[in-house]
């Protein structure tokens, strides 16, 4: 394996500083997340949610130009806008790749096996987001790609995808929903079970300020535009008002950090 | 070498373990018995920092679980046979194990070769594994680090013959390497079979902690007779009982006496002219020895001799 001068015999205490513990943690995850079939097929379903999506959203956005109303024509409309909008629906499928990742050791009791291998509850929930992060943030991509070449064409003389905001949309779509897949986790490790958090995070990310924006009354609109998926979608869509759309993905951030501790304490103050 | 030091858990108004005091020594395999619902298994998940102690601790090689970084190293357990992810393959789930703790993932096939699941079984998931295979991927998972400590809990569950008799030889081996040897059974012959120490447990309350042989030595012996006769049976119990011996009808045509001896007994029943059919020395076994240790600790008592899990 390597030409290290220190024998791993194993039989002796560790008592050598274990430098790749976080590394070991992350390769373990890794590992599980790869070694089980729902990884491709949530991919797969968030593939084909998203090509649908975006499929329709364009023909929606190209029938609004052509029909008798003027007043619903958006004019010509990027690929990538459409893809920010399909996004809303995707998210759903995306983040069970965060929200899997612990519930699932709750659910069959490997959770008791992953603390055996590491007690550090910090380092377990950090590692299982560096990886939950990193996948949906590559599977981010891809779906943002696959929607944009879907909806390009379907919006045909209505559309257009002028290649640096596209690549900018394509960008910010994986890192909103590595985030929102970071916080599915988070959630996940304090609630335990994927329907109680599945209902939360449906609830945080939509039910919750949809319905505070319904009266359109300006302090509710303000605490509205806390929550995560409201602060994701000024992020998103590069809104100025009511704030610049750093602030957006800062506070969504926030909310994915904030997930971890939660879960964190949790799982420190419970037994596994 | 374990060190229990007050180990208390509640739960509610439940104490499941209390106030535990005790070393698990290297070099000899400890047996963990009590009967189900003792606090065997709440104690093991204790000592792997899984559950918080209320109070008192729990020490692997002088430390507390949570704080070791690569712990399969210096722990090795099996917990519960059946805690495998359904849609991960048997190698996979030690694979990451392995990875977790920086160990090569050579010494994976390894662990499954020894406790001899080959590549088929070990591609299978986790579903579709018997109890039993469960148990020697759960095994495997205790080896794989090489760690001087081992904790098994009710590791013969679900074994066929063969694999009952794997373990045993397996723990005595890894005792006589100088290991720790933990391991948890309600099964008290399996403990006669395999253990040289016993830490018995009931109602989470420490009932001894003795060499084996100490604690059968500590049983009493009965005296089995069978009599066709039920008069002549009831005399000889009649006059066993008036020479301060206790008697326990075991059956229509048999006693159990316990408080005298096999000869006092013969000779009584030879004087009464009782014709007796057998007349035998019974128990001295370890399974005496822990109903009676037990007999006031039993959480779930009556009925034929329940088995299953914890």
């Amino acid at each position: 394996m390597s030409t290290s001068t220190i024998p791993d015999t194993g039989t002796s205490p560790d008592t050598r500083p274990a430098p790749g513990a976080f590394r070991g943690a992350v390769a373990a995850e890794w590992t599980k997340l790869f070694s089980v079939r729902t990884t491709r097929w949530t991919a797969m379903a968030a593939l084909l949610l998203m090509a649908a999506s975006a499929g329709q959203l364009a023909i929606y956005a190209a029938n609004a130009n052509t029909n008798d109303d003027p007043a619903d024509d958006p004019g010509i409309v990027t690929a990538g806008s459409v893809v920010v909008s399909a996004v809303e629906l995707t998210q759903y499928a995306v983040l069970a790749l965060g929200l899997l990742a612990i519930t699932a050791e709750f659910t069959s009791g490997t959770i008791r096996t992953t603390l055996q291998c590491t007690p550090a509850r910090g380092r377990v929930l950090l590692a299982k987001a560096v990886v939950a992060g990193a996948v949906t943030f590559v599977l981010g991509l891809l779906l943002g790609g696959v929607g944009a070449l879907v909806a390009r064409p379907v919006l045909g003389r209505w559309g257009s995808a002028p290649m640096a905001s596209t690549i900018g949309d394509i960008l910010a779509v994986a890192t909103y929903l590595a985030l929102v897949s970071v916080l599915a986790l988070g959630l996940g490790a304090a609630l335990r079970s994927a329907v109680l958090t599945l209902t939360v995070l449906f609830a945080t990310l939509m039910i919750v300020p949809l319905s505070l924006q319904e009266p359109d009354i300006a302090v509710l609109n303000r605490i509205a535009d806390v929550f995560p998926g409201v602060a994701g979608g000024h992020f998103l869509a590069g809104d100025v008002e009511p704030y610049p759309g750093a602030v957006g993905l800062l506070l969504l951030a926030g909310w994915a950090g904030a997930a971890l501790l939660l879960g964190r304490a949790v799982l420190r103050r419970r037994d596994a | 070498m374990i060190t229990l030091r007050g180990l208390t858990k509640r739960f509610g108004a439940t104490v499941a373990v209390d106030s535990l005091t005790v070393d698990v020594a290297p070099g000899r395999v400890t047996g963990f018995l009590g009967p189900n619902g003792a606090g065997k298994s709440t104690t093991m998940r204790m000592i792997l920092g899984l559950d918080r102690p209320t109070a008192g601790q729990a020490l692997v090689g002088g430390r507390a679980y949570r704080e070791l970084r690569r712990p399969l190293h210096e722990v090795g357990a099996l917990l519960d046979a059946r805690a495998i992810h359904p849609a991960r393959s048997g190698r996979a789930h030690l694979l990451a194990m392995a990875r977790s703790n920086g160990i090569p993932g050579r010494r994976v096939d390894e662990v499954l070769d020894t406790v001899g699941l080959d590549g088929r079984a070990a591609a299978k998931p986790g579903r579709t594994l018997s109890l039993g295979m469960g148990q020697r991927l759960g095994i495997a998972g205790a080896l794989l680090g090489d760690p001087p400590v081992l904790m098994f809990d009710e590791p013969v569950n679900g074994l066929d013959p063969d694999g009952v008799r794997w373990v045993r030889q397996l723990m005595r081996s890894l005792a006589d390497q100088g290991r720790t040897v933990f391991v948890s059974s309600h099964l008290m012959s399996e403990m006669q079979l395999t253990a040289d120490q016993l830490v018995v447990i009931g109602r989470g309350r420490l009932l001894a902690d003795a060499p084996i042989d100490d604690v059968i030595a500590g049983s009493a012996v009965a005296v089995r007779v069978r009599s066709p006769h039920a008069d002549g049976l009831a005399t000889l119990a009649a006059r066993l009982t008036a020479a301060g011996a206790t008697v326990e009808p075991a059956g229509a045509d048999e006693l159990t006496v316990t408080g005298s001896t096999v000869d006092r007994v013969g000779d009584l029943a030879y004087e009464l002219g009782v014709r007796l059919h057998e007349l035998s020395p019974h128990g001295a076994s370890l399974e005496q020895a822990f109903m009676e240790l037990t007999a006031d600790s039993v959480e779930y008592a009556g009925g034929p001799t329940g088995s299953g899990a914890r």
